[in-house]
């Protein structure tokens, strides 16, 4: 994102802070033309929390509780991948049950937030009915989530050195029965969203995001899938059950909004396999193992959120309080990519294409 | 894979003459078998060649850590850069000192590393050197860079909430400038 000097022909444009996609504020300073989108910057920083300063200040399993706040919809994945950037500094090994257990937790949220994604996406486009079926299909896997876990979105899944919370068999036949219900009701969702006259002529062909740029800029996630990058942790560096699973890396060279939208919608049915496969091949035996004696050292751990990679750091110097703990999110690199993405569009498109990225402005900002 | 792993070769051998000669590459691996490469470099300057190293090698840029490193009595700033490369992590480490107190920046190499550099700059203080679009990302301009990083005594961060003190300063500076 450049200069947004303004020419006589243009004029600048303020859009945000709240209310630009979601109820999160981020400040778009728009070049405009006309009715077309010239030059895009933004502005964050106004949910800024200090939460690397926070995560000094606690032990390692406070910061379990405080890393799991950093995001909402990909909660999981933050406890998740802290939990392994600890286990690899102290050179930890995960019961295999456990192993098993996180990636269930994982993809029940995949699903979960994926939802949330598409179904804000047709309320932005006007397409309510659509908005309202999605969120009630959602609840199917909030009802599992709040079953399995006692909470609806933040699961308190992982812990350092295993999972909290073992599923027993009655659990895995309700979880087992839930994902019969929803897959079915997915199905009919895709068939209608991606067929829909409507959803087709204002998402296919906008936002396009060439794989060049997409390349460059090193986004992650669906934004990077959609852009023909075949990019997934889960893959690349397999990491818990993942390598013993069987499961499609879906991308699509479209680069649009629809393309992306399309990502989603196959990754719901990869994860309900998932977890089906999680459910057949978990072993008996422990969910965790004890912590051993903290070294001075460092170590860095990554794994695939709903939104694309996230990354950690962490420093220990021997105490149980970490010199240093630094994460950045899936989002932080895919903003940059609104730039291209915007870049002669039309005004009334910015929040559609915002949506697109599945933004997340508490966690960009920590 | 084949092709992978010269690449991996042909970047280790790039990367190592840049280290420390104490420190030259760790190697570590996760539970999983997933590897990481560690790089002290010996100085700020050569973190250039190395990123261009990474760069031909079609490394991407996955993250940039800033913070404060414990060395004996001093406290001297340390960055490190992570690199992703084929399922295998990279990280160089660098070390600022007195007479190495900025960094050189890699937003021309790598085009995500600008929000990355601009945090390191306003957040943690750290100068980068050459940064193509210095702008503030997240704090205010009227604010110092690296304030986040300083104490502020509970007494003058309350003092404007709890008292009057802040009411009588403003009106005190406007009655200043009314007179002048």
């Amino acid at each position: 994102m450049s200069d947004n000097t303004t020419t006589s022909k243009t004029f600048s444009m303020p859009l945000g802070p709240v209310h630009v996609a979601l109820e999160e504020p981020v400040y778009f300073h728009l070049t405009i033309e006309g009715e077309t989108v010239r030059n895009v910057n933004l502005t964050s920083g106004h949910v800024h929390r200090g939460m690397e300063a926070m995560a000094a200040q606690r032990n390692f399993f406070k910061n379990q509780t405080l890393t799991e706040r950093v995001c909402s919809l990909c909660s999981n994945s933050h406890s998740f991948t802290y939990c392994m950037a600890v286990e690899n500094a102290l050179g930890m090994s995960i019961p295999p049950r456990a192993r098993y257990l996180r990636v269930v937790a994982e993809e029940i949220k995949r699903i979960a937030s994926h939802l949330f994604n598409t179904a804000i996406q047709a309320h932005i486009i006007g397409f309510t009915s659509m908005f309202m079926h999605i969120m009630e299909v959602r609840e199917i896997m909030q009802d599992v989530k709040e079953t399995i876990y006692g909470n609806r979105m933040n699961l308190a899944a992982n812990c350092i050195g295993g999972v909290k919370c073992d599923i027993d068999t009655e659990l895995f036949s309700y979880l087992k029965k839930s994902l019969n219900t929803i897959e079915p009701m997915l199905r009919e969702l895709e068939e209608i969203y991606l067929s829909d006259k409507m959803v087709i002529g204002r998402t296919k062909g906008l936002g396009i995001l060439p794989k060049k740029d997409a390349l460059e800029l090193g986004v992650v996630g669906p934004v990077a899938r959609g852009s023909g990058i075949v990019r997934d942790v889960r893959k690349d560096s397999p990491y818990a059950a993942y390598p013993d699973l069987d499961f499609k890396v879906i991308s699509n060279e479209g680069c649009c909004v629809y393309s992306r939208v399309q990502i989603r919608f196959s990754e719901l049915f990869e994860s309900i396999s998932l977890i089906r496969q999680c459910m057949e091949r978990v072993p008996e035996g422990a969910t965790i193992t004890p912590i051993p004696h903290i070294p001075t050292g460092m170590a860095t751990a990554r794994t695939e959120a709903p939104r694309g990679e996230v990354f950690y750091y962490i420093r220990t110097n021997g105490t149980d309080v970490p010199e240093r703990l630094k994460w950045r999110v899936p989002s932080y690199m895919n903003w940059e990519a609104l730039g291209v993405m915007m870049k002669d569009c039309n005004v009334a498109d910015v929040a559609l294409i915002t949506n697109t990225i599945d933004p997340c402005v508490s966690c960009t900002e920590r | 894979m084949d092709i992978q792993n010269t690449s991996h070769e042909h970047l280790l051998s790039a990367l190592k003459p840049l280290a420390k000669e104490q420190h030259i590459a760790q190697h570590t691996n996760d539970a999983f078998g997933n590897s990481f490469y560690w790089f002290q470099l010996d100085m700020p300057d050569n973190l250039l060649e190395a990123a261009r190293s990474l760069h031909d090698a079609g490394a991407r840029l996955a993250m940039i850590s800033a913070y404060t490193k414990q060395q004996e009595a001093k406290r001297n700033k340390e960055v490190a850069y992570h690199f992703e490369l084929g399922g295998v992590t990279y990280t160089l480490l660098v070390l600022l000192s007195d007479a190495f107190p900025d960094m050189p920046s890699i937003t021309p190499l790598f085009r995500n590393a600008d929000w990355h550099e601009r945090e390191m700059m306003e957040l943690y203080g750290v100068p980068v050197r050459n940064h193509p679009n210095p702008r503030r990302l997240f704090l205010d301009e009227t604010l110092d860079a690296g304030l986040l990083g300083s104490i502020v005594p509970l007494s003058v961060m309350m003092n404007g909430a709890c008292t009057k003190d802040l009411w009588e300063r403003v009106m005190e500076s406007k009655g200043t400038k009314e007179n002048s």
